[in-house]
C-alpha cells in the first residue's frame, strides 16, 4: 500500500507506460510529461498546432523520448480530437492542456461524445501526511457544487474505489458536518447519519463511514472521547467526505496553504482517467495525479 | 493593537478580574480551566448549577469554592438564561458556558438581545493564531448561522468587525470565502461575496475592505488558476477576517487547529458583553485562554468600544 506520494509513482512505474493524450498542451504541461515519460509512465499524445508543440518539445527531454504529435489548430477540435483518441482505446487517459475547467467538463460530460460513465463525475483530493505514513482523501473538493444524498453516496463509492486503487482495503471514513450530533435543521447531519447507518448495513462494502461527525473528533480520538464518541474511526481517518463544494475546495486549500500539505487528486466516474489542472495542486504533484491514472488504467475500467 | 493570544493573557492580568457566569461547571477540565483562570487573576467566578455537582468536580481538581458566589440550579435552559440575563443586566462582564447544550446558551442570548432591542445577531468568532503572522486572524460565523443569507452574513460581518476594531486595528481587511471553482456556474456564497464588497465600498461596514479574492488560491497567489509552489506563501496576504459561506465550513475549517500548526480561540460577542462558548473538545488550557480573551474584549466594550 503506498504511504506517499512517492510510492504511489514507483508503483506506477511497475504497470509500464500508458498512453496520455493532450490537447494544447502548454510549456509546463510538456516539462510534466518529459518528466513522466522518462520516469516510463505515460507516452504523450500531443494534439493541437504542432510547430509550436514541436519546439517546446525540442526544449525538454520528451524530444528523446516516446511520444506523438497530432496536427490540428483549432484548439475545440483538438479537445475533441484528444477524447477521441481515449474514446477509442488509442490513449489511455486524457489530461487537461490549455482548455479551461468549463471546457473541459463540458467535454467530458458530453453524453454523446464524452468520457462519462455514470450519473455523477467527482474530484476526490489525495494529501501525503508523512508524520503518520498514510495517504487520505477528501471528497468531492472540485466538482459538485451541492450533492444531494443520492449524490454523495455516488461521491463516497468513488472515493472508496480510489482509496481501494491506492491500496486502503477498508477504508474509514468521515461524514463530516459541524456537530456530531444530528440536528434536523442541519442537513449535512441528516446526510451523513444516514450514509453512517448505509456503512452499517456493508452498502459501502468494507468502509467503515462514522457520521455525522466534526471535524476535531475525525481528526483526533482524544476530542472525540471527551464528546463521548467512541469510533472506530476517529484518529484514523482515510476518507473525509465533505457536506459540499465550499466546505470540500477550502478545506483542501487550507490543508495546502496553512499546512503546507502535498495535494494530488483524481477525477472519479469516467470512463477513462481524466486529469485536471486543480489550482492547490501543484505542478510537480501533477506527476502523482499521471501516476495514479496510470494504476486506474490497471483496473481494466476506471472508477465510476 | 492586540496581535496575539498571549496579548490577551497578559492584558487579563492586567485588567481582571473581570465577574464571570460560570453556567454549570459540572466537568472537570472545565472546573479547573475556571481554577486557573481566578488563580491567574483573570475572573471572579459566579457558579450556577446543580450544587452538589460543582462541589463534587471542584473537590477532585482542587479547587475550594466556598468563598465564591453560588447559585443552585438544575434545569439547562434556566441556568442560561439566568447567566445571560445577567450578563445584560450588567451585574457581571461575562458568561462562559459549562455543561449545557450551546443551543440553549445562544437561545437565552436571542432572548435578551430581543429584549434589549439591539439588532445584534448571534455569531461566533473564532481567532487562529498562526505562527509568523504577527496579527490574529477572525474566521466567522462558526458556531450559530447553519446557511446564513446576504442579510445574515452581514451582520456576522458587523460583530466580527466590532469585535476586531476592540483589538485596536482601524482597518480590517475582510475576505468572504466561497469555494467558487471554473466550474459549476456562480455559487450563492460568491454572489454574497460581490453584493457585500460592493457595499463595503459604499461604506456600509466603515473603514475596512473587503479584498477582491474568496478563495486561499486566490489571497495567497493572486489568481485563481495559478498552481500553488510550496515554499513561497506570504502568509501576511491573509486578511484579518474571513467570513465563511456557512456552518458546516466555519466549524470545519476553524478546528483544524487539531490537524494544523494554529491556535484557535472562540467567543460570542453580544451587545452586552462576551461569552465564552468552550467546545466540549477543548482542553482546559484552551478554555483558560478563551476566558482571558473573554475578559480583554470584556474590558474593552467598557472603555467604550460600544
Amino acid at each position: 500500500m503506498p504511504a506517499s506520494f512517492r510510492e504511489v509513482i514507483e508503483t506506477a512505474q511497475k504497470e509500464g507506460a500508458k498512453r496520455l493524450a493532450i490537447s494544447f498542451p502548454g510549456k509546463k504541461d510538456i516539462e510534466i510529461l518529459a518528466e513522466a515519460a522518462g520516469a516510463g509512465l505515460v507516452i504523450p499524445c500531443l494534439v493541437g498546432d504542432g510547430n509550436p508543440i514541436e519546439s517546446m518539445v525540442s526544449e525538454t527531454s520528451l524530444k528523446s523520448l516516446k511520444h506523438e504529435i497530432v496536427e490540428e489548430k483549432n484548439q475545440q477540435k483538438a479537445l475533441g480530437q484528444a477524447i477521441r483518441f481515449v474514446r477509442d482505446g488509442r490513449a489511455d487517459m486524457l489530461m487537461q492542456g490549455a482548455d479551461t475547467h468549463q471546457a473541459l467538463m463540458d467535454a467530458i460530460l458530453d453524453t454523446k461524445n464524452g468520457l462519462r460513465k455514470g450519473k455523477l463525475v467527482s474530484y476526490i483530493s489525495v494529501f501525503e501526511l508523512p508524520k503518520q505514513g498514510k495517504l487520505f482523501l477528501v471528497a468531492d473538493t472540485f466538482i459538485n457544487n451541492s450533492p444531494t444524498l443520492a449524490e454523495k453516496q455516488m461521491i463516497l463509492d468513488h472515493a472508496i474505489r480510489l482509496a481501494g486503487i491506492l491500496g486502503i482495503a477498508a477504508p474509514k471514513v468521515a461524514a463530516l458536518a459541524a456537530i456530531e450530533q444530528i440536528n434536523l435543521n442541519i442537513p449535512s447531519t441528516l446526510d451523513a447519519a444516514i450514509l453512517s447507518k448505509m456503512s452499517e448495513r456493508k452498502q459501502f462494502g468494507s468502509a467503515v463511514v462514522e457520521g455525522p461527525i466534526d471535524i476535531d473528533c475525525a481528526l483526533s480520538e482524544a476530542p472525540a472521547l471527551r464528546k463521548g464518541l467512541r469510533s472506530a474511526v476517529t484518529g484514523k481517518v482515510d476518507i473525509y467526505l465533505v457536506p459540499e463544494v465550499d466546505t470540500g475546495h477550502l478545506l483542501a486549500e487550507a490543508l495546502v496553504f496553512f499546512g503546507a500539505m502535498q495535494a494530488a487528486g483524481a477525477v472519479m466516474g469516467t470512463t477513462k482517467p481524466v486529469i485536471l489542472n486543480i489550482p492547490f495542486v501543484s505542478e510537480a504533484n501533477r506527476m502523482v495525479e499521471i501516476a495514479m491514472a496510470a494504476l486506474m488504467c490497471k483496473r481494466g475500467e476506471t472508477n465510476a | 493593537m492586540i496581535r496575539s493570544l498571549a496579548d490577551f493573557s497578559r492584558i487579563a492580568g492586567e485588567k481582571g478580574p473581570k465577574k464571570l457566569a460560570v453556567l454549570a461547571p459540572e466537568d472537570e477540565d472545565f472546573m479547573t480551566a475556571v481554577k486557573t483562570s481566578w488563580q491567574m487573576g483573570h475572573i471572579e467566578p459566579v457558579l450556577i448549577g446543580n450544587t452538589e455537582k460543582m462541589e463534587r468536580v471542584a473537590e477532585n481538581v482542587g479547587f475550594d469554592i466556598r468563598g465564591f458566589e453560588k447559585i443552585v440550579g438544575d434545569d439547562r435552559q434556566a441556568i442560561a438564561d439566568l447567566g445571560i440575563h445577567m450578563l445584560f443586566s450588567g451585574k457581571l462582564a461575562i458568561a462562559s458556558k459549562g455543561q449545557i447544550p450551546t443551543s440553549y446558551i445562544y437561545r437565552s442570548i436571542i432572548r435578551e438581545e430581543g429584549r434589549a432591542g439591539s439588532g445584534m445577531t448571534v455569531s461566533v468568532v473564532t481567532f487562529w493564531e498562526i505562527p509568523g503572522l504577527d496579527y490574529l486572524v477572525v474566521i466567522t460565523d462558526t458556531g450559530v448561522s447553519i446557511k446564513p443569507d446576504l442579510k445574515a452574513k452581514t451582520e456576522i460581518l458587523k460583530n466580527a468587525l466590532f469585535v476586531y476594531r476592540l483589538l485596536g486595528c482601524p482597518r480590517p481587511r475582510i475576505a468572504v470565502l466561497s469555494g467558487q471553482r471554473e466550474v459549476g456556474g456562480t455559487l450563492a456564497s460568491y454572489r454574497d461575496f460581490e453584493q457585500l464588497r460592493k457595499a463595503a465600498l459604499e461604506g456600509e461596514f466603515g473603514n475596512c475592505e473587503i479584498v477582491n479574492a474568496t478563495s486561499f488560491t486566490e489571497i495567497f497567489l493572486g489568481e485563481r488558476t495559478r498552481p500553488v509552489a510550496y515554499g513561497g506563501i506570504n502568509m501576511e496576504r491573509l486578511p484579518h477576517i474571513l467570513l465563511v459561506p456557512c456552518l458546516d465550513t466555519g466549524n470545519i475549517l476553524c478546528k483544524l487547529d487539531f490537524f494544523l500548526d494554529v491556535t484557535r480561540s472562540s467567543l460570542v460577542a453580544t451587545s452586552r458583553g462576551p461569552v465564552c462558548i468552550p467546545s466540549r473538545a477543548d482542553s482546559s488550557d484552551n478554555i483558560v485562554q478563551q476566558l482571558a480573551m473573554c475578559v480583554v474584549i470584556a474590558e474593552r466594550m467598557r472603555e467604550g468600544g460600544t
